[in-house]
């Protein structure tokens, strides 16, 4: 960032772009509007419109929300002052951010985020990661947690809590390390001691840790290699944009507390049923509520969230890598080879996705093996398309010319050279496409034809759901919302993605 | 082999000319002696006769012969062996010298060969003369009135073929709709296949578990089932062609006559989505474009980001929920009587197609008034929008046509679910309710109709295209 020396004296216009070069205004912006809608959605349900009653706790969680939203307001007025008039954001407004640190409490996780950001003069992608990182495995712990309110818990459950415990304690220990410490463009040798650590971590899930440890990893060894700046430059535009970075959190929260809940949740509470407690509203011990089989609703959507992740991957990579290898063969060789492999992809392109996954799972049956293959063929010919085309305009580059006149075959040619420099558009559309994967995933799952009925997956939470419409409405709200949420994820990210690696954004 | 320049407009002229360049596609080639074949044989005669005093060997053995007294090829063996030993030596690996001499042989037998062609044709053109092929032979007598009016009547196929190609246009046109006929021919058998490979056996859950094996014979013979895969496979295309799909597995009615019931329903639904879609994100995109990054720009593009991320079906319930259920302003329910009950639907319908027109509108359009020709525009004083109306939109609006074409695709697939969520009667909850027999030939009637819609929507598309896109047309007449 820059900094800018400035007078107090001095006019306001020579500062305007100091409001489009701190990042720090347009998050606290997007912030407030995120803060500002949650608490009116908090209003809104606090009061009970037929009988005009107050809901107690509810309407303590709006004046909560209420007042940091209000303290937000006054802090990004107070930073556009700043900015107008310094040009640079002054110690003391930097220093409001630790009292907004407490909405923590309320679980406000935007205001937090933005919080953290504020404090940190100098933000470098690592600081991001590990404040992301921390935020993860709280919400694994507190996610966790709501099952101490259930009659029993998982065998595994307090040890598990108390592993978790402990790395976030060591999280946090490596946030102020990487706050103190991280911000050159080298490290410390010695920082290698935590960066074991943060690899053994993310066996959890918690790929923040993965992140932040490769890019330690990068700068200890400090050598810089083609190809380390550009992992620095994409992660820097990334770890600024906060929709995707709020997007990555959902999904690295919804992939973590796949894998905790193998030990913190009980499988059982999901698909055993237990008749006396038959549609149930919400409550402390059922935080949303449970169906028509008494399983417990907010168990069976973690659980749904491993389906629909592994599905929504698997979906995409197998078509990626399929349709990749076909579209670089034809990019890469002659016109024939091009003709033929593209007008047999052609037929496939010809059938919408979602009808030729009926057709397929008509014939093969419907379970999730075939499912995913089923959504991965008809999103074949994209892949290919997108491929070809990057192919084609990688291959008339010197250094592939210069490859072929050093001897390289045809095959080394396009798999080391040209389709490590065209993976760039795949990568983005993959992201992309997931979102559209999961929700296909769900869409078949609801007609029937996806996931057994009896797994918990959110499509089928759904289809039960939408049966208690008139009754029961939350049943087919609350995995709607979770379908929504994972899938605006991976498209904010793709969208971030995209602008990270567009060279004509530069 | 070109004819030239022959850019008359006179038949006979264009006749040579197109056929000329028609002979670089190995396909052309074969489809014209099929079509031509009693005049490719009186040309076979003539050519025979022709080649028989061609001078083109009595030259080319001339040269040879002067080319081995002048130890050519020993030259250009030192040549190329020099040329490995650098090479060995440079790159430092081991190759052995017996390698060597292999690949020189190799290379002095090609180079050869290659200069003795080149010279016998220099020279021959240097006598003005040109060596007797087939394709010019053809050509040559086809620049002789005589010949084309005689031959008129038996080759009348090949004249009309070749006169369609002289049409940029419509060899554009016949190019296009071959392919869509082989797309759906592939897509019938892709499907087919699909289903005939399945492991289910429908008789056996038609019939029930108690059914005997005679029962299940007779319901394959009744069926063609029992046929082998070609035979129910030709049957299949021909039944796709015909519109007699036979009747269905179950409820025994006709597979086709059901199809022709639904199908317009669907289609009715997704193009009135379609013309709402693009009324509401057309506009939104332009405005998002030209206020870019500005506050509304952003709710627009989140509000379009949330659109394309909800799931039709959830869309729907919570449309039913709100709208039907806790307000009681529209029906649940579809049906063809009310438009009131084609509201929700639609919308559902519309959204995701509205959300990613709206987003490639923007796209599109920040790409546009970016160029130099719009700074141009503006630079000659035009207002605003003046430089949006007769300069931007309509460029912009090019990839978007094409975008919506692809999209129309999906939606008419994606229809199934919002028609299962509204209780529709379509083509998608059709295929849907058949699947789980499977129904083979409804399943299969239900997909390849709609692929074959969705293939002539977008063949309709590109062909607009080709006629309005200047880009396309000159870029259609250079090959």
């Amino acid at each position: 960032m820059l900094n800018i020396k400035g007078k107090v004296h001095e006019n306001k216009n020579e500062h305007e772009h100091a409001l489009k070069l701190y990042v720090e205004y347009t998050q606290a912006n997007f912030t407030c509007i995120l803060s500002l809608i949650v608490t009116i959605v908090l209003l809104l349900a606090s009061i009970d419109i037929t009988s005009l009653t107050i809901k107690p706790y509810l309407f303590i969680a709006f004046v909560a929300y209420a007042i940091f939203t209000g303290m937000q307001i006054v802090i990004t007025q107070k930073i556009k002052k700043d900015l107008l008039m310094l040009g640079e954001i002054q110690k003391h407004t930097r220093k409001w951010g630790y009292i907004q640190l407490f909405s923590i409490l309320t679980g406000n996780i935007f205001i937090v985020i933005f919080a953290l950001n504020l404090i940190k003069m100098k933000q470098t992608p690592e600081y991001t990661f590990a404040v992301y990182m921390v935020l993860t495995q709280i919400a694994i712990i507190a996610i966790s947690a709501l099952n101490v309110f259930k009659p029993y818990v998982a065998n595994l459950f307090p040890i598990a809590m108390i592993v978790l415990f402990i790395i976030t304690l060591f999280q946090i220990a490596v946030l102020f390390i990487v706050a103190r410490y991280a911000n050159g463009h080298t490290v410390d040798q010695r920082m290698i001691f935590i960066v074991i650590p943060l690899f053994i971590i993310s066996v959890t899930g918690n790929f923040f840790a993965l992140l932040l440890g490769c890019s330690l990893l990068i700068k200890i060894r400090n050598n810089y290699r083609p190809g380390t700046g550009k992992w620095n430059g994409i992660w820097e535009k990334i770890s600024q944009n906060m929709t995707a970075m709020l997007g990555m959190l959902f999904i690295i929260v919804a992939f973590s507390i796949s894998i905790c809940s193998y030990f913190t949740f009980d499988y059982d509470m999901a698909v055993e049923n237990n008749y006396s407690a038959i549609l149930q509203s919400p409550s402390p011990a059922y935080p949303l509520g449970t169906d028509n089989f008494g399983r417990d609703v907010f168990s069976r959507i973690v659980f749904g969230a491993r389906i629909s992740l592994v599905v929504g991957i698997a979906s995409t990579a197998i078509p990626a890598v399929i349709g990749g290898i076909f579209g670089a063969l034809a990019g890469y060789y002659s016109q024939r080879t091009d003709n033929i492999i593209m007008r047999l992809l052609d037929v496939l392109y010809a059938i919408p996705g979602l009808l030729l996954a009926i057709a397929i799972i008509a014939a093969f049956g419907a379970n999730t093996i075939n499912l995913i293959l089923a959504l991965s063929v008809g999103s074949i010919p994209t892949y290919a398309r997108t491929m070809r085309a990057n192919v084609l305009m990688v291959s008339n580059y010197e250094f592939v010319d210069s490859a072929r006149a050093l001897g390289s075959s045809d095959l080394s040619i396009i798999f080391k050279y040209i389709v490590p420099n065209s993976l760039a558009p795949m990568i983005v559309k993959a992201t992309l496409t997931i979102g559209g994967a999961v929700i296909a995933t769900s869409s078949l799952s609801y007609l029937g034809l996806g996931v057994e009925p009896h797994i918990p997956e959110w499509g089928n939470i759904l289809k039960l759901g939408s049966e208690y419409l008139e009754s029961n409405s939350y049943l087919a709200i609350f995995p709607g919302f979770a379908i929504i949420a994972l899938v605006l994820s991976f498209n904010f990210l793709g969208d971030a993605l995209r602008d990270a690696l567009d060279p004509k954004m530069d | 082999m070109e004819g030239g320049d022959v850019k008359t407009a006179d038949l006979p002229g264009l006749i040579p000319y197109t056929y000329g360049k028609m002979q670089h596609r190995h396909t052309y080639q074969f489809i014209l002696f099929i079509l031509g074949l009693p005049v490719y044989l009186y040309v076979f005669v003539i050519y025979l006769f022709r080649k028989k005093n061609d001078a083109y060997f009595s030259i080319r053995e001339e040269i040879k012969q002067s080319l081995l007294s002048s130890e050519y090829s020993e030259r250009m063996k030192l040549e190329f062996k020099d040329e490995l030993v650098q090479k060995r030596k440079f790159f430092n690996t081991d190759i052995s010298e017996k390698q060597i001499d292999n690949q020189v042989e190799k290379w002095t037998a090609e180079y050869f060969d290659k200069t003795l062609a080149e010279k016998t044709t220099k020279k021959l053109k240097e006598q003005g003369r040109e060596r007797v092929t087939f394709a010019g032979t053809f050509q040559q007598l086809l620049l002789k009135r005589l010949f084309l009016y005689l031959s008129f009547i038996p080759g009348l196929l090949m004249y009309s073929f070749i006169l369609l190609y002289s049409n940029p246009y419509i060899k554009y046109l016949v190019e296009r709709l071959f392919m869509t006929i082989f797309v759906v021919v592939g897509v019938v058998f892709f499907v087919f296949t699909i289903l005939y490979l399945s492991p289910f056996d429908p008789a056996a859950n038609i019939l029930g578990e108690t059914a005997t094996k005679d029962q299940i014979a007779a319901f394959n013979h009744l069926h063609g089932l029992d046929q082998p895969y070609f035979i129910q496979l030709w049957e299949a295309m021909k039944g796709i062609a015909t519109f007699d799909l036979g009747l269905s597995f179950e409820g025994k009615e006709d597979v086709a006559a059901s199809i022709a019931n639904r199908f317009p329903v669907t289609f009715k639904l997704t193009v009135i989505s379609l013309i709402m879609a693009v009324l509401v994100a057309i506009p939104i995109g332009i405005i998002s474009a030209m206020k870019r990054n500005s506050f509304l720009d952003y709710t627009f593009m989140f509000i379009a980001l949330i659109g394309l991320s909800i799931p039709n079906f959830w869309q729907g319930l919570l449309f039913i929920l709100g709208f039907s259920i806790k307000l009681k302003w529209l029906p649940a329910t579809f049906n063809p009587e009310s438009w009131l009950s084609m509201i929700m639907p639609v919308i559902v319908l519309g959204t995701a197609l509205t959300a990613s027109v709206a987003r490639m509108t923007r796209s599109s359009m920040l790409e546009v008034i970016n160029e130099d020709y719009i700074i141009t525009a503006k630079s000659k004083g035009l207002s605003q929008s003046q430089v949006l109306r007769k300069h931007a939109i309509g460029n912009a609006m090019i990839p978007i046509i094409t975008v919506i074409g692809l999209l129309f695709g999906g939606m008419l697939g994606g229809a199934a679910v919002t028609e299962k969520v509204f209780n529709i009667s379509g083509i998608g909850s059709y295929i849907v309710d058949k699947q789980f027999i499977p129904d083979i030939p409804a399943i299969m009637g239900g997909v390849v109709y709609v692929a074959i819609t969705i293939s002539l929507v977008n063949v309709i598309i590109d062909i607009m295209y080709a006629f309005f896109d200047p880009r396309i047309r000159s870029k259609m007449k250079q090959y």
